[in-house]
């Protein structure tokens, strides 16, 4: 948060000053007024292009009824309108319903009537505050005028609860949006400040914050206009972190429900959409998804195979994959396979600093082997079934150790392969969570490894090596059904399907060292094996037959 | 859908969570509720049997779309979806066809034969010309052109 007075201040101050009722007598009929007069203004026929003429007739008038006195009575005046075009929204609703037979696409056109004059007046007092090159005074305003809009909204969330519209919220949010984002070169100068603002207010308003609100809220997030801003058009990549993170905050609001599986019509329909944006990320930000992989996995339930999929299929645009059905690839030979993914999460936060301190110990002298047998319990976080790990700190354990394993065995002239990964402190760690955690850790270790699987690079590699070891080396024979299940299950789901799992679970099921196909498990049940013959028909059939 | 996990049940923040969620469901966002008002032609979806287009035709939002259009399309295009690409692509697709808009009269006119007379301020002859109020071609003879009125600028 920046000093006093900066825009993250701007806004909050916005927020709790958006349920202060102690209003000046007479300033409600003022502010009532002034904007039925800005209303008729703005759609007259003499308002000029973009309200121009308009809005300097209307600066005197506000100045003459005192609003521009001070920056409170200015704030309450917001306020007032805000309250005001919510008001004719609600009261728009109620007519639609006491009176069927009215037109509903009139009933709209009378809520944007209001609420788009309104978006224009936020505008163009943005666009003229201060002197033409003061950004600093524009970005406040508008900081202050998006709190004062989400407090008026997370009020009417709790008051109205099931009565509560999205729709004025929406319309003001969007046509704000697309007003500050006209190519014009006051507001190209402030736009990264803008944006800044846009995502602060979004991830104020997310779902877990204001349930009622959230399918507006995704449309928000996946306007077209939004998305290209925050990930085409900002330099450096600046608007990458602050997407990701209204990604996450959608992901959190979806995990307990998406990890039960017993989805309503409505969550089906919000799970829908968040298919769609996915899909329209990985085909226009690849890069986007590849970068930021780790942090949704971590938020995305184990079940959710399908969504993870789409975000592990994504690969750099300038990337060709050789195709994973090639007879004899030689994975190893890929020039790819020695470049280490970008991981834009701070991942090393989650471990505790003694937990982590132990770690590096154990990684460099091998030794207590207490450490091993601690491990399990570092990890366990309760006893309740389906609730016992903590996944976030099993996926950085994972994720840490492979990227030491590979800096360790670069830093000894090698690289790393079949026979140089074993036999060492990080094969310690994986092979110790194998065999000692139970169904479920293994579980959710097992699927922290596959999800560095993806495009040839020397993550994929490495755990693609570590997942075959294990299936090698495991002494029973339920870790190997475990990595056959973790490995299928991504597998059996539509596509898209990541090409490092393809690549592993081609080679576990092709090369006989595996002795894949002697295994109990997979002769367990006639469906079953029908599936594996399916799986390895679809794998190595076509391009041999 | 598989659970491997096993269900958790809910605590009271994710129940409210998903009451909110079911009541905001039955008041979806419209899709014009993040559009610009259209005045003429506002969006009224409805069901449309399957065997109808669903879609128009790819490629139906270029330039040489626009030009394959009829000239009485392009006009009610520009008249009717104002402040829409359409509106501008209808507008570039009239130009190429040498049809020029006057900006005082707000119609589109063509010259119907070489002008008459030609200065620097303005051209006189015979022009065809689309009256969107009795919303047809009409013929003008002797009609002189200001260039200041001449809508010029370059749609790139």
């Amino acid at each position: 948060e920046r000093a006093h007075g900066g825009p993250n201040f701007m806004m909050h101050s916005g927020i709790s000053q958006a349920s202060e009722y102690d209003d000046p007598p007479g300033l409600r009929e003022k502010a009532e007024y002034l904007l039925r007069e800005w209303v008729n203004l703005y759609h007259s026929a003499a308002a000029g292009r973009d309200s121009t003429k308009a809005f300097s007739a209307f600066v005197g008038q506000m100045h003459q009824q005192g609003i521009l006195k001070t920056d409170d009575l200015i704030t309450r005046f917001f306020r007032l309108c805000t309250e005001m075009c919510v008001e004719i929204s609600y009261r728009a609703q109620a007519e639609q319903q006491h009176n069927p037979a009215a037109n509903p696409t009139m009933i709209r056109a009378k809520c944007y009537h209001n609420l788009d004059a309104f978006v224009r007046l936020i505008a163009l007092l943005v666009k003229h505050s201060g002197e033409a090159t003061n950004t600093v005074t524009k970005i406040n305003l508008l900081n202050k005028v998006l709190g004062i809009v989400v407090g008026v909204l997370l009020q009417d969330h709790e008051v109205r609860q099931s009565e509560f519209q999205q729709l004025p919220y929406h319309r003001i949010f969007i046509m704000l949006l697309l007003e500050l984002n006209a190519p014009e070169h006051v507001l190209e100068t402030i736009n990264f400040q803008t944006l800044t603002a846009f995502c602060n207010t979004f991830h104020i308003l997310r779902p877990t914050k204001a349930a009622g609100f959230v399918y507006a809220w995704l449309e928000l997030i996946s306007h077209r206009i939004f998305i290209a801003r925050m990930l085409a058009h900002t330099p450096q990549q600046k608007g990458w972190p602050m997407y990701a993170q209204l990604l996450i905050d959608l992901f959190k609001y979806l995990a307990p429900f998406l990890r039960n599986v017993e989805l309503t019509k409505p969550m089906q329909i919000l799970y829908k959409g968040t298919l769609r944006v996915l899909l329209v990320l990985l085909h226009d930000f690849p890069e986007f998804l590849c970068d930021y992989h780790y942090g949704f996995c971590d938020v995305i339930p184990p079940n959710c195979i399908q969504l993870r999929n789409l975000i592990l299929s994504a690969f750099p645009r300038n990337m060709r994959l050789p195709d994973p059905f090639t007879p004899n690839l030689k994975v190893d030979m890929l020039s790819e396979i020695n470049i280490a993914p970008r991981i834009l999460t701070n991942f090393t936060g989650v471990m505790p600093p003694q937990f982590k301190k132990d770690l590096d110990s154990y990684l460099k002298t091998r030794s207590p082997v207490t450490f091993l047998s601690e491990l399990r319990s570092n990890l366990q976080v309760s006893n309740e079934p389906g609730n016992r790990y903590n996944i976030q700190l099993i996926n950085a354990l994972v994720l840490y150790v492979g990227t030491q394993a590979i800096a360790h065995i670069h830093n000894k002239g090698s690289t790393p392969s079949m026979s140089t990964i074993t036999h060492s402190a990080h094969m310690d760690i994986f092979q110790n969570l194998a065999v000692d955690l139970d169904t479920e850790g293994r579980y959710l270790f097992l699927n922290a490894i596959a999800n560095q699987l993806r495009y040839p690079n020397s993550h994929t590699h490495y755990f693609s090596c570590t997942m075959l070891y294990l299936f090698a080396e495991a002494n029973t024979e339920a870790i190997q059904e475990q990595i056959t299940r973790v490995l299928l299950e991504r597998l059996i789901v539509n596509r898209p399907h990541p090409w490092g799992l393809l690549i592993t679970f081609i080679e576990l099921i092709k090369n006989p060292a595996f002795k894949f196909w002697n295994h109990e498990f997979v002769h367990c049940a006639p469906e079953i094996e029908k599936l594996f013959q399916s799986v390895a028909q679809c794998c190595m059939g076509q391009k041999q037959a | 859908g598989v659970c491997p996990l096993g269900p958790v049940p809910h605590t009271t923040d994710q129940l409210y969570q998903q009451a909110m969620e079911d009541a905001a469901w039955h008041h979806m966002p419209h899709p014009s509720d993040s559009e610009r008002i259209r005045q003429y032609l506002p969006r009224n979806p409805c069901p449309t049997p399957p065997y109808h287009h669903q879609m128009p035709p790819p490629h139906s939002d270029t330039v040489e779309f626009y030009q394959r259009l009829s000239t009485e399309t392009l006009f009610f295009i520009f008249y009717y979806l104002e402040g829409t690409k359409a509106q501008y692509l209808a507008a570039k697709a009239l130009k190429k066809q040498s049809w020029r808009f006057h900006t005082k009269y707000m119609m589109w006119f063509q010259r119907h034969e070489e002008p008459k007379t030609i200065t620097d301020e303005f051209e006189q002859g015979t022009y065809i010309y689309f009256d969107y109020e009795k919303w047809g071609q009409r013929k003008k003879e002797g009609f002189t052109f200001e260039y200041r009125y001449l809508e010029d600028r370059d749609l790139q």
